[in-house]
């Protein structure tokens, strides 16, 4: 099939536009500037909300601004962002993952299991990162092959995931501090190169190489597609059941590389998962402006989130306030934060001029 | 009559200077209305013109920044579609607001259910439904659960509920849009009921024939301002035509001289796997336009998603003799079918994305390479996009939603036109757009026959289907049941067939109806 059997024959109309991309310096900004606050607009809310509570901070933290508490923000909040990357795409393509703490954690077992067995440090990262990539690969097959619903398959599997991670060690932690081939992991969690963390250079690649994926290729375009409108992009040549499994197949990959992040810092694998975990990392996508149904939204809005959602913690802990307090906040800002974003969708905040989406 | 009616009453509802400004955009530049008891008055007007804005203004969803709205010739603030409810202002939209999950009766005494000692009085709320529904003439039973029902009868059950909660003004927003040719005719006939009895009616439609069968007057609306209000029947189509694009559309549909060339696509047996689509065979020839016609449930819709691949189909489908894999929309684009569902809002946007990811949805795979998509490329065959079709945006990143009905089909409709298919199978490709986009898309259509290309067209507007086809297939009960070629093209012998399968004097549509009983 030929791509040009239509002929542009047609008489211009009357209606026909006047080309808005016509090239030119200026227009060309115009349109480039227009995309950025079209892009921007979704993350508003949480740009001005972390530029405030930074500058709060640092006038009434001392600490808060140095660079040393900056690292640690950045080393804390890893796994999360990490996940957080995984359930952006899920969430994108309209799904969820529930099991995303509970694979990571599996994960993490395997992991130290791995190591405790002298697979030495190449094998037990690799065979962890695959273990990642089959719990997704489980989530992606039931929901789009077998055709059940999201929400059922990630509940159980989450269930499954947490059970595996107790049963493979009896429940115990195991520390992984003295085993052969860990030290190199450890050392990437906890060095540097000139005072930058390898974990923020490591974390700057995975979110640049995520946003690539998600706006330059075939299978990002997809995700949208299908998040947006899934009976469209299918009747549009998509593959439906195909990309959804890989959306599940990355959450999968994540929770391999969130577990090692977390086995790493912690110096030992353990199968009791932190509760607020999930919570954490649902809510960063969606304070970062991702829509919640999906088709909107990306990356760097969900390192927007994780970031607020970090820096309110590393504030609460700076000023003394019980951590007990943190579950309270968590929800608060993502019931606020989702609360904004449907307001500016239905047009009840009239922003001025720029800050209004575009 | 209805002119004299107008100027001896006070009018019912009367809005002076409406303007209504949204960010950006003036929707309304101080518009006047007026519609006295009885009157019928058309709203008319391309999309975009302020239709909807002006009938949300007097359904109380929206307030006038400026002017004053009088109802009963007291200036009177609707502030909420509650308020103007109470004063007996009813719209009915193509939206349906029942609950599927309830009963029709339900549905119909919702909010005034008759009660005994505090409790339900069930048979009495059943018998006043009833009484609501035979005087309506609607033939539905009132213990059926509205899911049930087909969309048609839904239609007329909302009307129901409706005329029943005394109205006194009743804003109609593209109900018919929906419905049938037969449906249609009822809701209008209903319509043309309550205006004998005194209500004053509202409507805002597209379909030029029931604007000319039911309505005593047109208010036409272009760019936020009146034009004019013309009455009718006794004004002219092309005049009106005029009035609401501003410009000679000139010949509609538009005229052409196209060589009809080698059968393209040619289809065998095609059976529905849900059976509403029997056997059916028929070909299409290179610059050829056929049209299906058919009632609601004749099975038409179930070809146009059969070819396009989105439901699950067996039989043969060759396309420039190559046998098409069925059931799969990814093979029977590969195959080089071109097919744009009916329902443009759950099949066919991508609601949340701009207008260029609404194009290059269609284009993934060309676009890519090795996966990854070019970008210059991208952009570029967007912008081509959008001038050819005549799409009317600000700019590529504008979210497709905003935009009219009209630029959103183009739109749907462009992106597959791109895409340069041997095969077209369009379903319902003008509804609910308006006029001067309607013309647009048949010009598009046109050209798409003129470069070699075959079209299937698959529509419920039966002058829309004789303009622009050179042959119509009528169906009946999932098959073919007449086929129609030039000269014998006429709207009286499709709608014959399409009711009843068969037309009553000799005519060549009778062979192809003997020779498929012969098939079954």
């Amino acid at each position: 099939m030929s791509t040009d059997v239509i002929e542009g024959g047609r008489v211009a109309q009357p209606e026909d536009p006047v080309d808005p991309t016509e090239p030119g310096g200026r227009a060309r900004l115009a349109s480039v500037w227009a995309e950025l606050r079209r892009v921007s607009g979704r993350s508003t809310g949480v740009i001005a909300g972390l530029v405030i509570l930074c500058i709060y901070l640092a006038i009434t933290e001392p600490i808060f601004a140095t660079w040393g508490n900056i690292t640690n923000v950045v080393a804390g909040n890893s796994v999360i962002l990490v996940l957080a990357i995984g359930a952006t795409f899920v969430i994108l393509s309209g799904g969820i993952d529930l099991s995303t703490a509970a694979a990571g954690a599996a994960a993490g077992m395997v992991f130290g299991l791995l190591l405790e067995h002298g697979a030495g440090g190449l094998l037990a990262v690799l065979g962890t990162l695959a273990f990642g990539l089959l719990l997704g690969f489980v989530n992606g097959f039931l929901i789009s092959y077998i055709k059940i619903p999201f929400l059922v398959v990630t509940l159980g599997t989450l269930s499954v995931f947490e059970s595996f991670g107790l049963v493979v060690n009896g429940g115990k932690t195991i520390n992984t501090f003295s085993l052969g081939g860990f030290s190199a992991v450890y050392k990437f969690t906890l060095n540097d190169v000139a005072g930058i963390p390898y974990l923020l250079i490591f974390d700057v690649i995975l979110v640049v190489v995520a946003a690539l994926v998600l706006r330059f290729t075939s299978l990002g375009r997809s995700i949208y597609a299908i998040g947006s409108n899934s009976e469209a992009a299918r009747l549009n040549g998509i593959n439906v059941a195909r990309t959804t499994l890989l959306v599940y197949v990355i959450a999968g990959l994540c929770a391999g590389i969130g577990a090692l992040v977390q086995v790493g810092r912690l110096t030992g694998a353990s199968p009791n998962i932190d509760s607020t975990l999930l919570l954490t990392v649902i809510a960063a996508v969606l304070i970062g402006g991702t829509a919640y149904t999906g088709g909107e939204g990306g990356v760097g809005g969900t390192v927007l989130g994780v970031l607020f959602l970090g820096i309110i913690q590393n504030g609460l802990t700076l000023s003394d306030v019980s951590t007990f307090w943190r579950g309270t906040v968590n929800g608060v800002v993502l019931i606020v934060a989702v609360a904004l974003g449907v307001a500016r969708d239905r047009g009840w905040l009239r922003l001025p001029g720029g800050l209004r989406r575009g | 009559m209805a002119e004299d009616a107008r100027r001896e009453q006070t009018p019912l509802i009367s809005v002076v200077g409406a303007v209504r400004r949204y960010p950006g955009v003036t929707a309304l530049r101080g518009v006047d209305l007026e519609i006295a008891p009885g009157e019928i008055v058309a709203l008319t007007g391309e999309n975009g013109s302020g239709k909807s804005t002006l009938s949300k203004l007097i359904g109380g969803v929206e307030q006038p920044d400026e002017g004053t709205i009088l109802v009963d010739g007291h200036e009177t603030v609707i502030p909420n579609p509650a308020a103007a409810r109470d004063l007996g202002i009813v719209m009915i939209s193509q939206e349906l607001t029942l609950a599927p999950s309830l009963t029709v009766a339900e549905n119909i005494m919702m909010g005034r259910l008759p009660r005994r000692r505090g409790a339900v009085n069930w048979s009495a709320a059943r018998r006043q439904a009833r009484a609501v529904l035979d005087e309506l003439g609607v033939h539905v039973c009132v213990d059926t659960v509205v899911r049930e029902l087909s969309v048609e009868l839904q239609q007329e059950v909302e009307i129901a509920r409706a005329i029943s909660s005394r109205a006194r003004l009743l804003i109609l927003d593209e109900a018919t849009s929906s419905l049938s040719e037969a449906a249609t005719e009822r809701l209008l006939e209903l319509v043309r009921e309550q205006a004998r009895r005194g209500v004053a009616i509202l409507m805002i439609s597209h379909r030029m024939p029931e604007l000319y069968s039911t309505a005593q007057r047109a208010t036409v609306l272009r760019d936020g301002a009146l034009v004019g209000s013309v009455p009718l029947p006794s004004t002219p189509e092309p005049e009106l035509v005029r009035m609401m694009v501003g410009r000679d559309l000139g010949d509609y549909y538009g005229s052409r001289e196209v060589e009809i060339g080698e059968p393209v696509l040619t289809v065998a047996d095609l059976v529905s796997a849900d059976g509403e689509l029997a056997p059916t065979s028929f070909e299409v020839r290179a610059g050829e336009v056929v049209g299906i016609a058919g009632l609601v449930g004749s099975g038409k819709a179930q070809l146009a998603m059969a070819l396009g691949g989105a439901i699950p189909a067996s039989g043969e489908v060759r396309v420039r003799g190559r046998a098409v894999h069925l059931g799969a929309p990814s093979k029977a684009i590969e195959a080089g079918i071109g097919y744009v569902p009916d329902d443009r809002r759950r099949a066919a946007l991508l609601p949340v994305r701009s207008v260029a990811d609404n194009f290059s949805v269609a284009w993934l795979r060309r676009l890519g390479k090795r996966g990854v998509i070019r970008t210059k490329m991208e952009r570029r065959e967007v912008r081509d996009a959008i001038a050819r079709y005549g799409v009317k945006t600000s700019s590529p990143g504008k979210r497709i939603t905003q935009l009219s009905g009209g630029n959103q089909q183009k739109v749907i409709l462009g992106r597959t036109f791109a895409r340069g298919c041997d095969v077209y199978v369009l379903s319902e490709p003008t509804r609910g757009v308006d006029v001067g986009s309607k013309s647009a898309i048949y010009s598009m259509i046109h050209d798409l026959a003129r470069a070699g290309a075959a079209v299937v067209v698959i529509s419920s507007e039966l002058p829309e289907l004789i303009g622009i086809s050179d042959r119509i297939l009528v169906f009946f009960r999932g098959r073919v049941c007449g086929e129609l070629a030039g000269a014998e093209i006429d709207e009286h012998r499709i709608g014959e067939l399409a009711v009843s399968g068969r037309i009553h004097d000799s005519l060549p549509g009778h062979e192809q109806e003997r020779k498929l009983d012969h098939v079954n």
